[in-house]
């Protein structure tokens, strides 16, 4: 098991970032992205009672697009499995339920996005619902997933080592993710993800860092990537726990 | 058995013996109107 | 019918993009390449759930 890990952001945002890890092996890395995509639990919309409803939509259409609405998850600790609040949304047409217009029992679970049209009534239309969510984990169903579109890559090495014959024809030569020149870090979209832009008229090399893996985490508004990224880390730990005393004689 | 008429839009009883016919225009279009109770329905 | 709330692909919301994209792009005669940039739906995914999508709920409610 190698020692230090080194974590650093190549961007960084609420919703969305890029950081590299070195010195994570392969295995680590994905358990990290499983983690992240799986085992981290999160607030959602479980069960929905149709007090009316008189829209074009069936009860069942309605309940599924209210369970997608992202929620926010509350602080670790506060809410445990089988946990319950209610959420209630009472819209007469002519108007658009927005998911916003869903009233939380709770300040610490609210709609995490305030503009999802949920169903659009028309005169004389209404839709009057009662809500309880729960927290799971994204492995019994994707509306609990955290993180979206996690993913990750290796870290690549440009090396200029030598000049281009003369006459030749400069070739594209497309990389993605991010590279690492000279021990700078930059994303490959910002040379167009054309090594022949950023270095015209040179040969360059292109080798994978091992043990460096560069992680594109985007969060559905549940929490801060760092929140996701840092419960996903805790429940490997919780899961490494488990297996060595369930192993201890 | 609650039904609504789709042609006069008048509530209708229905009862074993007078076959499906709206008793007050005579249409054979009966619609059935939804429960009043609240109904839970699981995300799935 | 109504948009979907999250990308079928990769569960990203979009629902919330819809209506300024519909409002700039199909009704409006701004590129929707350049709206959906703007809007930050970045990935081709989530992108055809928003350019594919009709409403229809105008088309239905005449018959409730």
């Amino acid at each position: 098991m190698p020692g230090e890990y080194d974590v650093e952001f190549v961007e960084r945002g609420d919703r969305e970032a890029r950081f590299l890890v070195r010195g994570a092996t392969p295995a680590f890395a994905n358990g990290i992205r499983r983690a992240m995509v799986a085992d981290v639990p999160t607030m959602a919309i479980d069960e929905v009672r149709f007090i009316e409803n008189s829209s074009v939509m069936f009860d069942e259409q309605l309940a599924l697009r209210l369970g997608l609405v992202p929620l926010t998850t509350p602080p670790e600790g506060e809410f445990v499995e089988d946990d319950v609040v209610t959420l209630s949304l009472d819209v007469s047409g002519p108007a658009t339920a927005y998911s916003r217009d869903l009233v939380s029992g709770d300040a610490l679970v609210t709609p995490a996005e305030e503009n999802v049209p949920i169903i659009e009534l028309k005169e004389g239309q209404r839709l009057e619902v009662e809500a309880d969510a729960r927290i799971e984990r994204g492995q019994t169903h994707a509306k609990h997933q955290g993180g979206v579109a996690v993913g990750y890559r290796h870290l690549q090495r440009v090396e200029v080592v030598g000049d281009l014959e003369e006459f030749e024809d400069e070739e594209s030569r497309i990389v993605r993710g991010v590279i690492e020149d000279e021990g700078e870090l930059l994303n490959a979209e910002e040379f167009d993800n054309d090594l022949a832009k950023r270095y015209p008229g040179k040969e360059v090399r292109v080798e994978d860092v091992p043990d460096a893996f560069v992680f594109h985490v985007e969060t559905d508004g549940s929490f801060t990537v760092e929140e996701l990224v840092t419960r996903a880390a805790d429940s490997i730990e919780a899961r490494a726990d488990e297996l060595e005393e369930a192993v201890q004689l | 058995m609650a039904y609504k008429c789709s042609r006069c839009k008048r509530d209708v009883e229905l009862d074993e013996y007078g076959g499906v016919r709206c008793p007050y225009c005579g249409h054979r279009v009966l619609l059935k109107e939804r429960s009043r109770d609240v109904k839970e329905v699981a995300v799935e | 019918m109504m948009v979907p709330v999250r990308c079928f692909t990769c569960g990203s919301v979009v629902g919330e993009h819809w209506e300024e994209f519909e409002e700039r792009a199909k009704e409006g005669d701004e590129d929707p390449e350049a709206v959906l940039d703007e809007l930050g739906v970045d990935r081709y995914c989530c992108r055809r759930m928003l350019v594919s999508h009709t409403d229809l709920v105008d088309v239905v409610s005449p018959y409730q």
